[in-house]
């Protein structure tokens, strides 16, 4: 079991299944939970499919320096996405994800379609939920593959069965939860756990693409942590500097119409 | 190109992000492809982490300045 591996899959796959549970229980609410759960279902379906058949397929035929070096690539987008977006939302640029929100809107975007509570299949149920969960599963599954075929080439196997346990045991703890509360987990700190998210995967791509380019880092896998820790200070001077700069901002703001409001105000002085 | 942009939203959906992050390889695979270059090897984990930090402040600069 590669506990770091399934750390990171857990947590990152626990986003993905908190936005999927979110539309799931929208269109179980306001259409049926029949045609949630078949929507729900045929897409994880689909992705047991492409993820047997492309899991394999990139750990039997591609040079494991090679696809660690792609994966590293694609983690450092994933994960610069998901921190940029953290950051953002910490330095208060960017308005918090809010699931409450989310599932309210989507509630009065369906209730608009004249779409209404009822017992049998709903097509347009079935493809909003299919299409979330595909979605969001996708992520996960990419994740799982990713997370679990770089760690070496001894281990590839291991390596993606522990990214799996740890997906698999998101998904479970956030339906669980879901079914337990009834809410749109808006409980959950999404944006703490985006933050996590986004640190462990530029660390992760990081260590693997340089050592896709053949590089050798110090402490061998022990290094990830210090990334991590690197990342997670120059993530914390990078929040300071937005707060700063949005405070600068909101001060020539005020000062600007402070200095556009005084002639009004001397002109009625008596 | 529909599914080029679907693919590139699912991924990065930032510009600065992920010309950044090409750069970055490109200057990377040359420092360890070249010969002449060999001697920055051993930098290859500090540029890139460098690297790395300078497109997220790069495309933070741009969002707060766009």
């Amino acid at each position: 079991m590669q506990w770091a591996i399934a750390t990171a899959a857990f947590l990152a796959s626990a986003v993905e299944f908190v936005e999927a549970f979110t539309i799931v229980l929208v269109v179980g609410v306001t259409i049926n939970w029949r045609s949630s759960l078949l929507g729900a279902f045929a897409a994880a379906a689909t992705l047991a499919i492409i993820v047997a058949t492309l899991g394999v397929a990139l750990v039997k035929w591609v040079p494991i320096k090679d696809f660690q070096l792609a994966v590293g690539i694609i983690l450092i987008l994933f994960g610069l996405k998901w921190l940029k977006k953290a950051i953002l939302r910490y330095s208060g640029l960017k308005a918090l994800h809010d699931e409450e929100a989310i599932f309210e809107e989507t509630v009065a975007e369906i209730r608009a379609r004249g779409e209404t509570v009822a017992p049998r299949f709903q097509p347009f149920g079935v493809a909003l939920s299919y299409k979330s969960v595909l979605l969001e599963g996708l992520e996960v599954a990419f994740i799982v593959i990713t997370f679990g075929s770089s760690i070496s080439t001894s281990a590839a196997g291991n390596g993606i069965l522990s990214a799996a346990i740890g997906a698999t045991v998101a998904g479970i703890l956030v339906i669980a939860a879901g079914a337990i509360i009834q809410a749109p987990l808006s409980k959950v700190p999404e944006n703490t756990l985006k933050f996590i998210v986004g640190i462990m995967l530029t660390s992760f791509g990081t260590f693997w693409a340089a050592e896709g380019f053949g590089y050798t880092w110090p402490l061998s896998d022990a290094f990830i942590p210090i990334l991590a820790a690197i990342y997670l200070l120059a993530s914390y001077i990078l929040v300071s500097w937005l707060k700063q700069y949005k405070r600068r901002q909101l001060a020539m703001a005020s000062a600007t119409n402070a200095s556009t409001s005084t002639p009004e105000q001397e002109g009625v002085r008596p | 190109m529909k599914a080029i942009k679907a693919i590139y939203n699912f991924i990065v959906g930032d510009m600065v992000i992920l010309v950044g992050v090409i750069i970055t390889m490109l200057v990377l695979a040359l420092i360890n492809f070249v010969g002449a270059l060999s001697p920055l090897r051993i930098a290859t984990g500090a540029i890139l982490v460098v690297a790395v930090l300078v497109v997220l402040t790069a495309t933070l600069y741009r969002e707060i300045r766009g």
